[in-house]
């Protein structure tokens, strides 16, 4: 008996309803009784009328159980753990977890035994509940809706008004989702700027995060930790702008010769090719920038007398350039085939040379829409993260050098959230306040982009 | 007309003019259409570049080294209790019957020979002994000749990586070490053939025993969760959007968001996913449910852009001839519309899809960076997806380990190649359609 | 070069006088293909210097395309194949040494739809002597301008908003602008496919006005399907149907007695 056995069943219970609806149905009409709606129809809505509830108590007893019991369970852990400094729920609440699953790293003690064993009777009892609430659900409002059917009944629209609902209903994930993002930044952040003024963080020189513990540890890095975010911006503007020096010329010359030079064979050849580039992993980048481009540059800056670091952000930076050459070459392409042909015809008509149509009238037409392609690869590459993380290093120096190694926003992000973390340390919600200022960024971005991309389209429209 | 004008040209004057000025521009428009070309050469270079680079190290990355030894299997010391039990055999000797076989070839003489022999052979050939005799219990008590995956600094020893004229202080196997392996090769028992452990093995430190089968899993289970959740989602708020929403205030905002989230950074995701599946939901880490969960949300806005496109393109004759013959409009939706627009929708799904079956950043941060050396049997164990394996296979040191993620990158590009071409189907019949 | 001895004696189905005295084109056994499908089929005539001629037929019958061999605009659709010569001044446009710049700045066109580039108005008329180079300084680019809508009765209507974009105008004013444009680089010759249709009846009598004035400095080949404003402004007429040429002759003449039934039935609108 667990949870899945109980999934099964509701589905079970609805799949009963839709026979019995359907046969009601049926045997209506079979007393020559002209229905409103086909049979199916009939059992359908039963069916849906009991298993949208009942799943409904379902999903909400099994998310929100977890949730209470890890509050209720604090009653067990010894006041003496509750107040001593290192105390951190995430660690006790694990450990309790742990010996429920029977997983054990040597001795435990006692409260822990305890306060499993108190869990685990808590999780038996909540999963009757949850049997109980669910299936009287899935009985009792499948019958209501069982005993709405009778001859005049319009069950097509009400299946229809349920179904429509539901569609509905899906699309608020979106916003869900959005506000799930919006919440857990904000409130994230907010607690960082508690305990880091605001300002140190915009204006900061240096970015150097340490654990609380490291400190408490007296490991001789007290007072070391400070949380200036300015290295990062400048580390991530520094790899964002190499990138766009090596795509933006790349991108735009592609996109001209695809779509005025080329002849459709080349195009039908050329445009996937370059549209592999950005269905190419980022890990998968990251390793080459690793282990090929930035040792080759290594090798090459020696043999010219430039010290290139093994990390360096002109690695990272050339190779993301490469992932958007088709962010900048699809969408231009797109805008300059958007072009109407009849001002191509005027310019060839007055006799330009192709040149001269593309430079001195297709360009000018398509340049909101190549700014915004521009503007959309600066947002990814602002928002990528594995080039960096595995090429340009985690060291956030403040240089403008592209030879040095630098670190983004976003790498540093994953680094602070990889792996075991201490809440409430400065360091890790020092990472959500990172986090608010990048989709911040990103999302002006990309409202200016699709602002222009639209001015744009209504003028050729 | 303006007859009186001396400085309006005449046709042959301007047609002298723009004669001489032809060959200059027809220059300038040959540079423009050559730059174009470089560019386009320099783009596609890289793209080859990269690819040369990945499968010249990936491809003998799926082979390996492999010594053969006669070993005499002794029943009571690799099955001390005598149940053929995997506690029993895992008690067992194996590792110094694999050692007295290996001994009994190059005859090492004192305890630092015998050390340095020891490296010779991968430390998990025990466990394939036991492996062996599990599958097999009649092979007990008699001598076979068994291969055995060769130590990875054999491993690039034998593949020239580790070089003879290194000196030996400086060299990661010693001079011992590579007299054995010259010994043993002289008597023809290291071969190089196709890798057992890379397709089948699981994630391990020691590079000759690594393998993808786990990470490929969990990337399966991960994707299959990911496909569950946002297709369905993804199609019913594109009908909705497309069909139902009134335009309205509400409708307006969801949009928005659709559009802003599709912008936003992936590691965003992974902090959604670290604050609010596990921090408020209380979610276990590193579970395939939870890193599906996190790229469904993040493959979503995708899904509903190309999903309300497709349904778009459906042509509104269609829609009408079914509301003509009285079909609701639910019924017009579902009968007509969506099977016509399905091909278009599956097409972005199979590309949204494709971007996360490559996506590392969110999947590291809600912790399904674990070293875990387990198989994932379901969505609740714990697992590592392919992205995230290459990812920490290439920061580890051993040189056998960037042959491998090349390797482990390969497999994840074929399936790309093999998802994108099916979106390229699908498109094409979609094409043909109308 | 084509030799003069066989221009004048080319087999033709067509009824009519294709020879003109003064050719300043000349088109012998002209065919179109788009890939497969032929679009004009053996097409012959001359268009002498100064003469406005007008093309009619039915919708889809080779008109645009024929016109656009002209000024070897098909040169910009990768499926389209011209057979035949066509001849300026006795120089073949197709010629591997004609350079299709100097040829189209020589052979004006107008469009259909006005199409002004998305510039002022003054840039717009400009463009042509600059990417040309017909004009060593701004007194003369701005004299040019000046005079290029002059001509084209465009000048009063604009000379205080030269540098507003060329798209704020009407219809017919853009479509004037565009003529301007055309005449800007000082052609022999202007192509126009159906200037008027997506003009109003008093843009188009202004157009028509203004055709009939440049008729007196340039050889001028209208497609049109209005048959009143072939009547009005052409010396010569040509009919084509179906990718053929099928009568050419004096306007007057091909209105009033055509000699081909399928031009009869056109004219009196039984062809539609
Ligand atoms: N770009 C093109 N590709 C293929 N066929 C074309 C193209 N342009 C025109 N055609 C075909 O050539 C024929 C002549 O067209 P057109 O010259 O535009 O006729 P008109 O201008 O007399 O109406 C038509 O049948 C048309 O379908
Ligand atoms: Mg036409």
């Amino acid at each position: 008996m667990n949870e899945y056995t109980l999934l099964i069943l509701l589905l079970l219970i609805s799949l009963l309803w839709f026979y019995f609806g359907n046969k009601t149905a049926l045997s209506l009409k079979n007393k020559q009784l002209k229905l409103n709606s086909l049979p199916h129809y009939y059992g359908i809505y039963v069916a849906l009328y009991s298993i949208i509830p009942s799943l409904f108590s379902y999903l909400l007893i099994l998310v929100f159980d977890g949730i209470l019991f890890s509050n209720l369970i604090m009653e067990f852990v010894p006041k003496e753990i509750l107040n001593s400094p290192d105390f951190n729920k995430t660690i006790v609440l694990a450990q309790i977890d742990n010996a429920v699953r029977g997983i054990y790293f040597g001795e435990q003690p006692d409260w822990v035994t305890i306060a499993s064993n108190q869990m685990i009777e808590w999780n038996n009892q909540s999963l009757i509940l949850n049997f109980f609430c669910s299936i009287s659900l899935a009985l009792g409002i499948g019958y209501l809706g069982f005993k709405n059917i009778h001859q005049e009944f319009r069950s097509r629209n009400s299946v229809e008004k349920i179904i429509i609902s539901l569609l509905g209903l899906s699309s608020i994930i979106a916003i869900l989702t959005t506000i799930g993002i919006v919440f857990s930044v904000i409130f994230e952040s907010l607690r960082f700027f508690a305990i880091i003024p605001a300002s140190e963080f915009l204006f900061g020189l240096t970015w150097n995060p340490q654990f609380e513990g490291a400190e408490r540890a007296g490991s001789g890095q007290e007072g070391l930790a400070s949380y200036g975010s300015v290295p990062l911006f400048v580390g991530t503007f520094l790899i964002s702008l190499i990138a766009l020096c090596v795509s933006v010329p790349i991108g735009l010359f592609s996109a001209v010769y695809l779509s005025e030079y080329a002849n459709k064979k080349e195009r039908s050849i050329f445009k996937p090719l370059l549209e592999i580039l950005a269905g190419i992993p980022t890990v998968v980048y990251g390793f080459f920038a690793a282990l090929t481009v930035a040792p080759l540059m290594r090798n090459g800056g020696s043999l010219i007398g430039l010290d290139v670091a093994s990390e360096s952000a002109l690695a990272a930076g050339f190779v993301m350039g490469i992932m958007i050459i088709p962010f900048i070459s699809s969408l231009s392409d797109d805008v300059i085939n958007a072009v109407p042909q009849s001002l191509r015809d005027a310019g060839y008509g007055l006799g330009s040379t192709k040149n001269e149509v593309i430079t001195n009238v297709i360009i000018p037409a398509a340049l909101p829409g190549i700014i915004a392609s521009i503007i959309l690869a600066v947002s990814r590459a602002i928002g990528e993260t594995m080039i960096v993380v595995m090429a340009a290093g985690l060291a956030a120096n403040l240089s403008f050098n592209p030879l040095d190694a630098v670190t983004t926003v976003t790498a540093q992000i994953v680094t602070i959230l990889v792996g075991d973390q201490e809440f409430e340390s400065a360091k890790t919600l020092s990472a959500f306040a990172l986090a608010l200022t990048l989709i911040v960024i990103t999302l002006i971005l990309n409202f200016y982009a699709l602002h222009v991309v639209k001015k744009y389209r209504e003028q050729y429209e | 007309m303006n007859k009186n004008n001396s400085k309006m040209l005449t046709a042959d004057e301007a047609s002298k003019i723009v004669a001489s000025s032809v060959i200059r521009r027809r220059k300038k428009d040959a540079r423009l259409k050559t730059y174009g070309r470089i560019a386009i050469g320099l783009a596609v270079s890289f793209l080859i570049f990269l690819f040369v680079s990945i499968f010249s190290k990936g491809i003998p990355g799926f082979f390996q080294y492999y010594v053969t030894l006669d070993v005499y299997l002794d029943r009571d010391r690799l099955d001390p209790k005598g149940d053929l039990s995997p506690e029993s055999l895992y008690n067992g000797d194996a590792r110094s019957i694999v050692l007295e076989s290996l001994y009994k070839v190059i005859n090492p003489k004192g305890r630092k020979e015998k050390k340095a022999a020891k490296k010779i052979i991968s430390s998990n050939a025990d466990v394939r002994i036991s492996k062996m005799v599990l599958d097999n219990s009649k092979i007990l008590g008699k001598t076979i000749s068994i291969t055995f995956a060769v130590d990875d600094d054999i491993d690039s020893f034998l593949r020239g990586y580790i070089k003879r004229e290194t000196p030996s202080s400086e060299r990661r196997i010693n001079d011992t070490v590579i007299k054995f392996v010259d010994k043993l090769s002289a008597e023809n028992r290291i071969s190089y053939k196709f890798s057992d452990y890379i397709l089948t093995g699981s994630a391990s430190r020691s590079p000759e025993i690594a393998g993808i089968k786990g990470a490929f899993i969990g990337s399966m289970l991960t994707l299959a969760v990911c496909f569950i959740i946002a297709f369905p989602l993804g199609v019913a708020t594109a009908v909705y959007l497309e069909e139902f929403a009134p335009k309205n205030r509400i409708t307006e905002i969801i949009e928005v968001n659709i559009n802003n989230l599709a912008a936003v950074p992936s590691v965003v995701f992974g902090i959604l996913g670290l604050a609010i599946f596990i921090g408020v939901f209380g979610m276990p880490r590193s579970i395939p449910l939870l890193g599906g969960m996190v790229l469904a949300l993040m493959t979503l806005p995708t899904i509903i852009i190309s999903s309300r496109a497709a349904i778009r393109a459906v042509p509104p004759s269609i829609k009408d001839a079914a509301y003509g013959i009285g079909a609701s409009k639910l019924q017009t939706i579902f009968h007509h519309v969506l099977p016509l627009a399905m091909p278009g929708m599956l097409t972005g799904t199979i590309i949204g899809m494709a971007q996360a079956l490559g996506e590392t950043a969110p999947l590291l941060m809600i912790g399904m960076v674990a070293f875990i050396v387990d198989i994932p049997g379901g969505v609740t164990d714990p697992g590592t997806v392919l992205p995230v394996q290459i990812f920490m296979w290439a920061d580890f040191a051993e040189r056998m380990f960037i042959q491998k993620t090349s390797s482990a990158i390969i497999v994840l590009l074929v399936f790309l190649i093999f998802m994108n071409a099916a979106a390229v189907i699908l498109r094409k019949k979609l094409e043909r359609r109308w | 070069m084509v030799s003069n001895s066989n221009i004048n004696n080319v087999k033709t189905k067509t009824i009519g006088e294709i020879f003109s005295k003064d050719p300043k084109i000349i088109c012998r056994n002209v065919d179109v293909f788009y890939g497969e499908k032929q679009a004009i089929k053996d097409v012959s005539i001359d268009i002498a210097s100064r003469e406005i001629i007008s093309f009619i037929g039915p919708s889809g019958c080779g008109k645009s395309t024929f016109l656009r061999c002209l000024n070897r605009m098909n040169d910009t659709i990768d499926t389209c194949k011209v057979k035949g010569s066509i001849s300026l001044d006795k120089e073949d446009i197709y010629d591997e040494k004609i350079d299709v710049v100097t040829l189209r700045a020589k052979i004006g066109m107008v469009f259909q739809k006005p199409n002004p580039f998305p510039k002022s108005i003054y840039e717009n008329v400009a463009y042509g002597p600059k990417i040309h180079g017909l004009s060593s300084s701004k007194e003369e680019l701005d004299f040019i301008v000046e005079n290029s809508l002059k001509d084209s009765g465009l000048w009063e209507e604009v000379k205080d908003r030269l540098q507003s974009p060329g798209t704020g105008l009407s219809g017919g004013q853009q479509q004037r602008l565009c003529i301007a444009r055309a005449i800007a680089v000082s052609p022999e010759i202007i192509l126009m496919d159906e200037p008027c249709s997506a003009l109003d009846p008093i843009a188009t009598a202004k157009i028509e006005e203004l055709i009939n004035q440049l008729g007196k400095n340039y050889s001028i080949v209208i497609v049109t399907h209005s048959m009143q404003q072939a009547a009005r402004i052409s010396q010569r007429t040509a009919y084509f149907h179906l990718g053929e040429l099928i009568e050419v002759g004096e306007t007057k003449k091909i209105f009033t007695m055509p000699e081909d039934k399928q031009t009869e039935a056109y004219i009196s609108g039984r062809i539609g």
